[in-house]
């Protein structure tokens, strides 16, 4: 981010258009006649962009979570349990299953924001071994392993609405995230990133702002865990494991942390490549991995970076640039 | 007194880093610091500026105690530092070194930031202002678009003072300012404390360069924790323990 440039202005209107059209393709979609299982897959990279985007969130403050898809858990569980059990609408408990999202991550992040790099992220991962725990405990609720299922569903059978409903809260997920990340907080949080002892010494309150950033970051979590809930009607303990929290991270990672377009492009990849190559099913796991290894070796910027990584490759003589982007992603990533 | 210590102690474990040491530091004035290496000087700083807690002591800046309070507190009290080492947020730009230091005054709420209030606007394009104005007494204008870890040891150490300065303080207090800087650079980062020293504000300054007590209205020295000598700098270049401290046992004889 460069502050007050003319370039600065013309990138932002240039990615402002490119944002729009996406938006709009993918709202005419269903218009053109999309097929269900494409538009089956596409409401589930929706509701994983919003995790992966948010993850990224998080990362701006400096703390790498591999224990993200618990609080994803947490809303989802919170407002499928409140709907099936309690007969609630699922307009009435999704709320309170963001809430609760919202009430459980500050309430962790006072003692998980006191450990900094490595340590967070370890914390991180037993927050989420605990609440698979908690899940076991009190398997009346939850349904322990084999989960819960018939959730009631937020719009029947037809998956046209959920498309819509999905796509929506991307956008105001992704529209909220980008905000914070362009006005002075997202400033302040990747100021607290760099240097805590330098932040704190300019009077940002360091614990306060992570704190704030973890909150933040699994509410929005709790949202695609909300609506994960009330579409796939089944949660079980696979959906939110260790593995789940793992791609999610991978996803961020393929897709370049550094970039906005990061999770995007990430996530979008490495669910829809998979998905196109269904027949070499027993394989996935291998090409997910290969994919990875590709990345981390030929793209450290990741995937969004690539642009920029070529850019600098047959333009060397910009100095700007090659100042810009010759900063590996790998030091970011625990 | 502007700045008052009395007493400080600190202990790391066995070790007492800092013993009973008082100094005081009156508006207006540049305070030296010295002392050679592992004498408790940056301990000094890190106790004043709530980086670490004393052990025994009591530090009172402008009549207020801020003994033990946080560092964001103690910044907001309006004390500003700069650091020996990591000086920098290396990922940002110098421009956005300075304006990202902009964080207390003037301060936007959570909500008027969210939604680029009016209010919010107002205060970024003075924050903007204001650090063009900084960067402009530091003679960091013409870099302010390169990141601070390209920048060259002399100029991070600007910026360090620059971002200082940003947090608007009454009393600044400067961590080794001079070192590893050439000649050039000495005079003219001499010569923006004097800039700075005649707005009206306070500075205490380590250093282990001796340039630096031309500028000094008092100085203090410290070695193994403990107070050695203050007065002026004439008072301390003669200063027998002062000179013992430094050049060794042998040459006071």
């Amino acid at each position: 981010m460069r502050i007050g440039s003319s370039i600065t202005l013309r990138k932002k209107v240039t990615s402002i258009v490119a944002y729009a059209a996406i938006i709009v393709f993918l709202a005419l979609l269903p218009t053109l006649g999309l097929p269900v299982y494409p538009m089956h897959t596409l409401i589930g990279v929706f509701i994983w962009i919003i995790v992966a985007s948010s993850l990224r969130l998080l990362d701006l403050s400096g703390q790498g979570s591999i224990g993200h898809a618990a609080f994803m858990a947490i809303g989802a569980y919170t407002s499928g349990i409140l709907a099936k059990f309690l007969g609630w609408s699922p307009w009435i408990t999704m709320p309170i299953g963001v809430i609760a999202t919202a009430a459980v991550a500050f309430l962790v992040a006072v003692p998980f924001t006191r450990v900094r790099g490595i340590y967070f992220t370890m914390v991180s991962l037993f927050f989420g071994i605990g609440v698979l725990a908690v899940n076991q405990v009190f398997s009346k609720f939850t349904g322990g392993y084999s989960g819960i299922g018939s959730i009631p569903l937020l719009f029947g059978y037809d998956k046209t609405p959920y498309y819509y409903f999905c796509l929506v809260l991307l956008v105001v997920c992704l529209g909220i995230i980008y905000r914070l990340e362009h006005s002075r907080i997202g400033l302040t949080w990747k100021a607290v990133a760099q240097s805590h002892s330098v932040a704190s010494s300019i009077g940002i309150n360091e614990s306060w702002q992570r704190i704030l950033c973890l909150g933040v970051s699994c509410c929005i979590a709790g949202i695609a865990g909300v609506a994960y809930a009330h579409y796939y009607s089944l949660l079980t303990q696979d959906t939110f494991s260790f593995n789940t929290s793992i791609n999610v991270f991978v996803y961020m990672t393929v897709g370049g942390p550094r970039y906005f377009a990061g999770p995007i492009l990430g996530t979008a990849a490495l669910i829809l490549i998979p998905e196109q190559l269904r027949s070499l099913r027993e394989y996935v796991p291998f090409i997910f991995a290969g994919i990875l290894l590709i990345v981390l070796f030929l793209m450290p910027q990741g995937l969004a970076g690539l642009l920029e990584q070529f850019k600098q490759k047959f333009a060397r003589s910009s100095k700007t640039e090659s100042v810009e982007t010759d900063d590996g992603v790998s030091k970011r990533v625990p | 007194m502007f700045l008052d210590i009395t007493d400080l102690t600190k202990n790391f474990g066995g070790l007492v880093a800092v013993n009973q040491f008082s100094m005081g530091v009156g508006e207006g004035q540049i305070v030296g610091l010295i002392g050679p290496n592992g004498a408790g000087k940056t301990t000094v700083f890190n106790l004043i500026t709530g980086v670490i807690h004393p052990t025994a002591g009591k530090v009172e800046f402008d009549g207020k105690d801020v003994t033990g309070k946080s560092p964001h507190t103690i910044a907001s009290f309006g004390i500003g530092r700069t650091f020996q080492l990591t000086p920098l947020f290396t990922e940002f730009s110098t421009l956005e070194n300075v304006v990202a230091s902009y964080y207390l005054h003037p301060r936007s709420s959570f909500w008027d930031t969210f939604f680029n209030s009016p209010t919010y606007r107002r205060n970024e394009a003075y924050a903007l202002e204001q650090s063009l104005k900084i960067l402009d007494l530091v003679g960091l204008s013409k870099v302010k678009d390169e990141l601070a870890r390209n920048l060259p040891h002399g100029y991070q150490k600007m910026l360090g003072i620059a971002r200082a300065l940003a947090v608007q303080p009454r009393l600044l207090m400067l961590d080794e300012p001079l070192g590893g800087m050439n000649t050039d650079e000495i005079t003219f980062t001499m010569d923006v404390m004097a800039k700075v020293r005649s707005q009206g504000m306070t500075i205490l300054v380590i250093e282990h360069n001796m340039q630096i007590l031309d500028l000094c209205d008092h100085v203090v020295a410290i070695n193994f924790g403990q107070k050695i000598g203050e007065g002026t700098v004439l008072e301390v270049r003669n200063n027998p323990d002062v000179i013992k401290a430094y050049l060794g046992e042998q040459n006071v004889a």
